[in-house]
């Protein structure tokens, strides 16, 4: 079934994956928007890259069902391939050739694509265009994997973690690429564990915890709902055991809600920035040697509202 | 078709830039078809060898029953007969080496063709005495003393001159290694010799040669096609499924996948690649072997169609083994496991003949056998006998493996 060019091109109803036992994808519905970047954030093994890999046709629904850009993703499977590009997470290609000859296999595998040299300038690799996929640095070799999705000119782009093992200065590079893409109408699903990486680019997100989405809206709103406006994170020093002193325990009293990452942190999160301003003038008077610190609450926070627990950098629980 | 044209460039393109693909594909089998083709293309050795013939006339020159035995020397293939002259003294030469010139030397004596004319009319009287013997009952009386008449003359002729067989007598160096060879070499032109002077031109037994291999054919031309075959089930065998299982391993077959690239394009793409690397590579091969070993062949149309249909067989199940195992290492291994024996049982390092005559009935099981059987017809002999069997075999397997890989590889569900 062909379809017309919907306000929601991803539509997503009740998808389910299961490896025997274990249910990769539990009962998932969502939308995704036209020319917005979608970020789907959790830890690893939430189920992100089976999700996105169910979108791409790479897999197989257990029940449920889903449509790409009005296209259901079994039944009209080539035609859904045929206009999405895809970054996978552990993105490799043809090693010994080069940036631009990988590029060009790419644009010869779709109906209607971008001219190699429009995707090289817009992704700034024009230098590199001649040099060997495996002799670019990590950062280059990413930039190409999204020029090579890019090329067939696709209306949604799936990037599956597409920073993880990079320097700050290439994330921040590939960051600015993937910025720009709404604008030149690309819809772009963004799967990752990065917290700053959603709040750099995603305009909405879903946390996705253990198969299931538990949260979908905005960034913004998330941290409305879920994380307050501020908050104070107050660092233990190694002698206090248990944190329960005076400063533990004004946080309490003062805070909408705290949590406890581990026994030498706490966090108190804050409905308006005057509440959150005073107590942590008054921590700092009760004792000025604690590391107390008064930040806006993010994503991380919203995460750990939401799964009750925080991510380390390598996307693990903890 | 935009899409299997790009793809197959892309994989010619991976695989000429990859060494070991390329060392493997094209110059090991270049290397093996040097060696063997070098090694085997000697044929029989030649030993050189001295001849001094005493037995000459007044006028110098040597006597026809000498010359007659000189000439049978000289029609041995395995001898280099080289004249020494009659006047060089030997018989006190302590250097046969230093005095000839030779390592080996076989001196005829004077008087040979008188003695061997002598020795001879011994034998046959012998013979003629022997059959008046056994035939003397079936006579009369008159028959019997006519024939006791002529016995006992002969007795007394036979008896008479010099007895005994004539003597040549081979020089030889202490360290001549090749001493043992070149007496067996002179047993059998004397023994051919003395049955022509005794004249019995009928002997009651015959022994029966049978000659068996490639007759005719020059060991480049054995080796040549059974290094082509070799060549292309290395590649399809070995290489395919070692890069498809590499690809596999990194995600760059997942990436393909996710593109509207179907499964069988890709399959197709690694079939018609390594059919256009199995044209081309032979194209090479042909050329060093004309380089090399002045072998001229021009394949024709059947040659190529048959290079090109071992090519997609074996590819394609080079192709069902890459899409069963996900380890490079282990896909080279399994490859290695099917190619490697089938190689060695079909002959295409030896031939079939030097192998036990059970393994040659196993042989005859294996496609490869065929396969370069038909190719050496088709290439070398310029025949096609037993060449539409392969062809058929060949298309078979092709169907099959082609079917295999599509079931076995996977285009959904990586894991």
């Amino acid at each position: 079934m062909a379809g017309d060019t919907p306000h929601s091109v991803v539509q997503v109803s009740n998808l389910q994956k299961k490896y025997g036992s274990t249910t990769a994808v539990d009962d998932v519905s969502f939308e995704i928007h036209t020319d917005e970047i979608f970020g789907l954030l959790g830890p690893n093994g939430a189920g992100k890259t089976t999700l996105v890999e169910l979108l791409q046709g790479l897999r197989t629904p257990t029940a449920g069902a889903a449509t790409v850009l009005g296209y259901d993703i079994q039944d009209d499977l080539y035609a859904v391939k045929d206009r999405i590009g895809v970054v996978p997470q552990s993105f490799h290609t043809f090693e010994r050739l080069s940036v631009r000859e990988n590029i060009a296999l790419m644009r010869d595998l779709y109906s209607d694509p971008l001219a190699v040299e429009t995707v090289l300038d817009r992704l700034d690799l024009d230098d590199y265009a001649d040099t060997a996929f495996g002799s670019l640095s990590g950062g280059f070799q990413r930039r190409t994997g999204i020029a090579m999705a890019l090329v067939s000119d696709p209306d949604v782009l799936f990037l599956d973690e597409p920073t993880t093992g990079l320097d700050p200065a290439a994330r921040r590079g590939t960051w600015q690429q993937i910025d720009q893409l709404p604008a030149l109408g690309t819809t772009v699903v963004l799967t990752t564990h990065y917290m700053d990486e959603i709040e750099a680019l995603a305009d909405r997100v879903a946390l996705m915890v253990d198969g299931g989405i538990r949260a979908i809206d905005t960034v913004a709103a998330l941290v409305e709902r879920y994380a307050g406006t501020v908050k104070i994170n107050v660092t233990l020093p190694k002698s206090t055991a248990d944190g329960d002193d005076q400063i533990m325990t004004t946080l309490r009293q003062r805070a909408r809600e705290t949590h406890q990452p581990d026994s030498q942190e706490m966090v108190g999160i804050f409905d308006d920035q005057q509440t959150a301003q005073k107590t942590f003038s008054d921590l700092h008077g009760i004792d000025p040697n604690y590391s107390i610190e008064l930040v806006s609450a993010g994503m991380e926070d919203v995460f750990l509202e939401v799964a009750g627990s925080t991510l380390d950098t390598a996307g693990n629980r903890r | 078709m935009k899409r299997l044209a790009s793809l197959t460039t892309t994989l010619l393109r991976d695989w000429f830039r990859n060494r070991e693909a390329v060392f493997f594909a094209l110059v090991f089998p270049l290397i093996l078809l040097l060696i063997f083709s070098t090694v085997f293309a000697g044929g029989a050795a030649e030993f050189d060898l001295g001849v001094q013939n005493n037995d000459v006339n007044e006028t110098g020159a040597p006597t026809p029953l000498s010359a007659t035995f000189v000439d049978a020397l000289e029609r041995a293939e395995p001898l280099n007969v080289a004249h020494i002259d009659s006047d060089q003294d030997l018989s006190n030469a302590d250097q046969i080496a230093e005095a000839t010139g030779h390592q080996r030397v076989l001196v005829i004596p004077n008087g040979f063709a008188d003695r061997v004319r002598a020795q001879s009319g011994r034998v046959r009287m012998a013979v003629i005495r022997d059959t008046i013997t056994r035939t003397r009952g079936n006579l009369t009386d008159d028959q019997q003393t006519a024939l006791d008449q002529l016995q006992a003359n002969m007795t007394a002729q036979a008896g008479s001159g010099d007895s005994g067989s004539v003597e040549v007598t081979l020089l030889l160096t202490p360290d001549d290694d090749a001493a043992g060879a070149v007496e067996s070499i002179l047993d059998s032109v004397v023994g051919t010799f003395n049955d022509r002077s005794i004249g019995v031109e009928e002997p009651t037994t015959r022994i029966q040669t049978e000659e068996r291999g490639a007759e005719g054919i020059s060991a480049v031309g054995y080796f040549l096609p059974a290094f082509i075959v070799a060549m292309i089930l290395i590649n399809g065998v070995m290489t395919v499924p070692s890069a498809v299982a590499s690809f596999k391993r990194d995600g760059t077959l997942k990436r393909l996948a996710a593109t509207p690239l179907r499964k069988h394009e890709w399959i197709l793409a690694n079939v018609i690649q390594q059919s256009i690397l199995a044209v081309g590579i032979t194209g090479v091969m042909l050329v060093v072997a004309w380089a090399v070993f002045g072998v001229r062949v021009v394949p024709g149309p059947l040659s190529i169609a048959l290079i090109v249909l071992g090519a997609i067989a074996f590819t394609a199940l080079g192709m069902m083994i890459g899409g069963i195992i996900r380890d490079s290492g282990s896909a080279i291994s399994l490859g290695g496991a099917i190619a490697l024996p089938l190689m060695f049982i079909s002959g295409i390092f030896w031939e079939l003949d030097l192998m036990p005559t059970k393994l040659q009935q196993v042989a005859e099981f294996s496609p490869v056998t065929h396969y370069h059987r038909s190719l050496r017809q088709l290439l070398i002999l310029d025949s096609t006998a037993g060449v539409a069997g392969t062809f058929g075999l060949l298309l078979g397997l092709a169907v099959i493996f082609f079917v295999g890989a599509l079931f076995v590889t996977r285009w959904q569900e990586f894991d």
